[in-house]
């Protein structure tokens, strides 16, 4: 790995600067890290006397839980649309910014704000708009016939947190999107429309292949999103339900371990968060290694 | 004011050996060039000197001193580096006086050093700008600023103008020449431009592989090359280096023992037979560049093929092909052992 | 490129204006209702335009908050909010300056190991491994304090590793003219390297200076007194009144209240946020 051509010489140094973090990274990270791996291998008994390593059995126990499989098809189906929805639309939005010269700026800034609104305000917002009783939404849905509740209908439900995902999201893929236009080099383009492509060919066939590395990022950054970073989101619409069907994976393992209070049940649902995220990441970084040498 | 020893300076990565064991003796006030081609060990021994390397065996002496242990500051040098090095957000008042101030130079002495600085260097209207409103010239005469401010006992040049453009370079080159005359600080210089090492040095250090290969004057290194190395890299068309096989039995005579390649300057080549003793080649002309007050003339050995460079004055009228006979005096051939690469005469000195 | 095609220009703008108005619809309606009294949500629907309420509901919030909730007033839980934020921002990036410093200007024995140890925070969310986190919060006796709040979330891969990648851009030259100037590593980093990082830093701050704001899981665990709530979990108290409806106009003056200052921060330095976003992915 990369330093200075020179460095400086000092033995202790470098440690001593490098405690602050460390010291940080070890006892929140990677500690807890550890304990919970170690006690998804264990059982406690009730009273909290005696605790057994048994091997797999937390995680087989798990995996026959159908509330766990329910739980992963959800977050599945919730990852893949919010990814979905939320990147087409920010695509679409930011190729119309890239073709306004003047007006860019105030569009830019009337989309990105919402990067900046916690998930849980993000889910109160949405919660408000599609209330059964009083919302807009439903009373809209009415007017076409359909009846909207999400607490009891779970298909509404998870409609309802998807939307309310993929807006926040969008100002985020919005912003690489636009990026990620702006180094599509113009003579390629121009070259395009000099052979003859009109438009939408150009886009299809010169831009879209090249923003496949942007393209390609989000998807792992909004899978990671959908997946870790929207519990306050439910938390506030759903609560998981009605009846588990927006119970996602990182909600579920709050609620079993901090209300359910089953240890070595969360623990493995914790691990294999852990290891989504880890296989995630390096998904992540074996494609961002040809732009950063790490 | 300080002299600098190296003795049998040595250093390796790993392995890898880059300099390989190097002595140097650089007299109060003397401007000594190391010069040599790229990867040769140059940059590694200044930074050696200026301490920015790490030692591997041998012994620096600055100013009577080992400062193979000390850090660069304690070590009273000063530095030019070849992208100019210049602080950034730091106006060129802050680039002069940081290393003073870091000294704890007393205010009043520090405004009198970057005042007559900038008075030498004609920079005082400059002092309250950043480096990137400067010009490559003037960040140029910056970091020399900023070097001669710190009265230092010696002063390292990392190729400090090889950033420039080659009309500002020599312009820039006169500069140095002067002000080092006026200073009279000990100068190390490094650059792989042997014209630049040519006109400034004192004396030149020619390197190669890590070692050096030759210590004069500028004279008698281009006088006297005492390397084959040295021959091929010191002067512009570069020294022909013929075997003495394609010179003939006749041209061979009287060569020292051991010599089986001889030097011979593009200048030293005629094509008139000069008055006196002399060896005559045959050859054929292949091409005649004019440049100006004289012209280079590349031509081919009848027989070995062998192609040679001869500086002729004016434009003399040679078509291509045309057969010619070159002539040399004795004295300007230089006798080589490919074996040895050095001189197989006494009169070379190291 | 000049192109004259009026009609996609039209649908350029009109795909532009849908999208801001997807984007804009939910906070009007929210602060629409923020200007309501609380007889204007028996209606059946929500008010589409603004009350005269402005003043009163936020004021209300800002000073008294909802004590049946269990709300403090609202500037309470802004100002820990802030506080909060900052210290995150602040110590994220004081402790991933000194330790990207390390990384790239010395040599020392378990350099790659402190960097992977590092490395592997960027996998171990908050989220994932909550239990024993709380579990060693608790047993350090940090819960219900601001140490407790922020310096679990300060350790970051990502602004150390952006800081290592500026770092590795600044000519070796500089730092060699500093110590043939007298500098030693301490002055280096103060004299030349932090001045030079001022943009990173700043940038990086607007980011984490949100990150921190949104924080939401986090406080939950660790604060049950209300003098240390945040406003955006405080926010989900209010909501959250169990059987009744929520005071509508009253919560949605406590969202606008917490989406302000980081949307604020947002648009006003948009330059910097968007450096500090595109930067921190790469």
């Amino acid at each position: 790995m990369q330093t200075k051509r020179t460095i400086f010489p000092n033995k202790l140094l470098p440690y001593v600067l490098l405690a602050p973090q460390l010291a940080v990274t070890l006892i929140f990270f990677i500690w807890p890290a550890a304990q919970a791996v170690k006690s998804s291998f264990e059982r406690e008994d009730p009273f909290g006397f005696r605790t057994t390593f048994i091997w797999f059995e937390n995680y087989t126990r798990l995996f026959s839980e159908p509330g766990y499989v329910n739980s992963l098809g959800k977050t599945a189906i919730f990852a893949v649309s919010v990814t979905l929805l939320s990147m087409s639309l920010s695509l679409l939005l930011a190729v119309a910014v890239n073709r306004v010269l003047k007006t860019n700026r105030v569009y830019t800034t009337l989309l990105v704000w919402p990067y900046a609104v916690a998930p849980v305000v993000v889910g109160i917002l949405w919660w408000f708009m599609f209330n059964p009783t009083i919302g807009i939404g439903p009373y809209m849905l009415r007017g076409l016939g359909i009846d909207w509740n999400h607490r009891i209908d779970g298909t509404q439900a998870m409609i309802l947190v998807v939307m309310a995902a993929s807006w926040k999201q969008i100002s985020y893929n919005f912003l690489f999107f636009v990026a990620g236009l702006q180094s599509v080099p113009q003579s390629l383009t121009e070259a395009a429309a000099i052979d003859g492509a009109g438009p939408f060919k150009r886009f299809w066939t010169i831009v879209f292949p090249l923003l496949s590395p942007t393209t390609f990022f989000l998807l792992i950054v909004n899978i990671n999103y959908a997946m870790f970073d929207t519990f306050g989101l439910i938390d506030a619409t759903t609560n998981g339900g009605p009846n588990q069907a927006t119970n996602i994976l990182v909600y579920k393992v709050y609620a079993d371990g901090f209300l359910g209070l089953n240890i070595g049940s969360s623990a493995a649902q914790s691990v294999v968060l852990m290891l989504i995220v880890i296989v995630l990441t390096a998904i992540q970084f074996r494609y961002v290694e040809r732009r950063v040498q790490y | 004011m300080a002299t600098i020893n190296l003795v049998d300076l040595k250093k390796s990565y790993g392995n890898v050996p880059a300099v390989k064991g190097v002595n140097l003796s650089v007299a109060d006030g003397e401007l000594i060039v190391l010069v040599g081609p790229s990867g040769c060990g140059k940059s590694t021994l200044l930074r050696m000197v200026a301490g920015l390397e790490s030692v591997t065996s041998g012994h620096i002496e600055i100013a009577g001193r080992d400062v193979v242990k000390a850090e660069p500051a304690e070590r009273d040098i000063a530095m030019v580096f070849q992208n100019y090095a210049l602080y950034p957000h730091m106006t060129v008042r802050g680039n002069l006086e940081y290393g003073l101030k870091n000294r704890g130079t007393p205010r009043t002495e520090i405004d009198r050093r970057v005042n007559e600085a900038a008075d030498i260097l004609e920079i005082g209207q400059l002092l309250d700008r950043k480096p990137r409103q400067l010009s490559g010239g003037q960040r140029q005469r910056v970091a020399m600023g900023r070097a001669i401010v710190r009265e230092p006992a010696a002063f390292l040049f990392d190729e400090p103008l090889s950033n420039l453009d080659a009309k500002l370079r020599v312009q820039m080159r006169v500069e140095i020449r002067k002000l080092q005359r006026r200073l009279k600080t000990t100068s190390l210089y490094v650059t792989h431009d042997q014209l630049e090492a040519m006109t400034l040095a004192d004396r030149l250090v020619v390197m190669n592989g890590g070692l050096v290969e030759q210590i004069g004057t500028p004279t008698e290194v281009y006088d006297h090359p005492a390397t084959l190395f040295v021959a091929g890299f010191i002067g512009s068309p570069p020294m022909n280096l013929i075997p003495t096989s394609a010179l003939g039995t006749d041209g061979a005579n009287g060569l020292p023992a051991g010599t089986d390649i001889v030097g011979v300057r593009p200048d030293a080549l005629l094509i008139q037979r000069p008055e006196g003793p002399c060896i005559a080649l045959e050859a054929t002309a292949d091409l005649l560049e004019p440049i100006g007050g004289e012209s280079h003339l590349h031509v081919k050995l009848e027989g070995s093929g062998q192609a040679i460079i001869l500086s002729v004055p004016g434009r003399p009228d040679i078509a291509e092909s045309a057969h010619l006979t070159i002539y040399a005096r004795p004295s300007e051939l230089h006798p080589f052992s490919s074996q040895t690469g050095r001189r197989t005469d006494t009169v070379a000195k190291s | 490129m000049v192109e004259n095609r009026p009609w996609l220009s039209f649908i350029t703008h009109l795909v532009l204006i849908v999208g801001v108005v997807i984007v804009v619809f939910p906070v009007y309606l929210a602060f629409v209702a923020s200007t309501h009294g609380s007889g204007d949500f028996l209606r059946g629907l929500v008010p589409l335009l603004p009350g005269p309420y402005l003043i009163e509901n936020y004021g209300r919030m800002l000073t008294e908050g909802i004590s049946t909730a269990g709300a403090p007033p609202l500037w309470i839980m802004l100002s820990n909010s802030l506080i909060i934020a900052i210290i995150i921002a602040v110590g994220k990036i004081v402790i991933s300056l000194l330790s990207a410093y390390a990384i790239v200007f010395f040599k020392f024995p378990l350099r790659m190991v402190a960097f992977w140890i590092i490395f592997i925070t960027l996998m171990l969310p908050v989220e994932v491994r909550i239990i024993p986190t709380f579990a060693v919060v608790a047993n350090l006796g940090l819960l219900n304090s601001y140490v407790g709040l922020t310096l679990p979330l300060i350790a970051s891969a990502t602004a150390t590793f952006l800081f290592r990648q500026f770092f590795l851009t600044i000519p070796d030259e500089l730092m060699e003219a500093a110590r043939v100037d007298g500098a030693g590593p301490m002055k280096f980093f103060r004299d030349i390297l932090l001045p030079l990082s001022r943009t990173n830093i700043a940038a990086l701050f607007v980011i984490l200076f949100i990150y921190g704001w949104v924080q939401y899981l986090w406080p939950l665990l660790v604060t049950t007194e209300s003098r240390y709530y945040t406003v955006v979990m405080g926010i989900k108290r209010l909501a959250a009144t169990a059987d009744t409806e929520p005071l509508w106009h009253l919560v949605m003056a406590s969202v606008i209240l917490a989406m302000l200052p980081p949307v604020l921060v947002v648009i006003f330095m948009q330059r910097l946020f968007v450096k500090g976003l595109v930067e921190t992915e790469k």
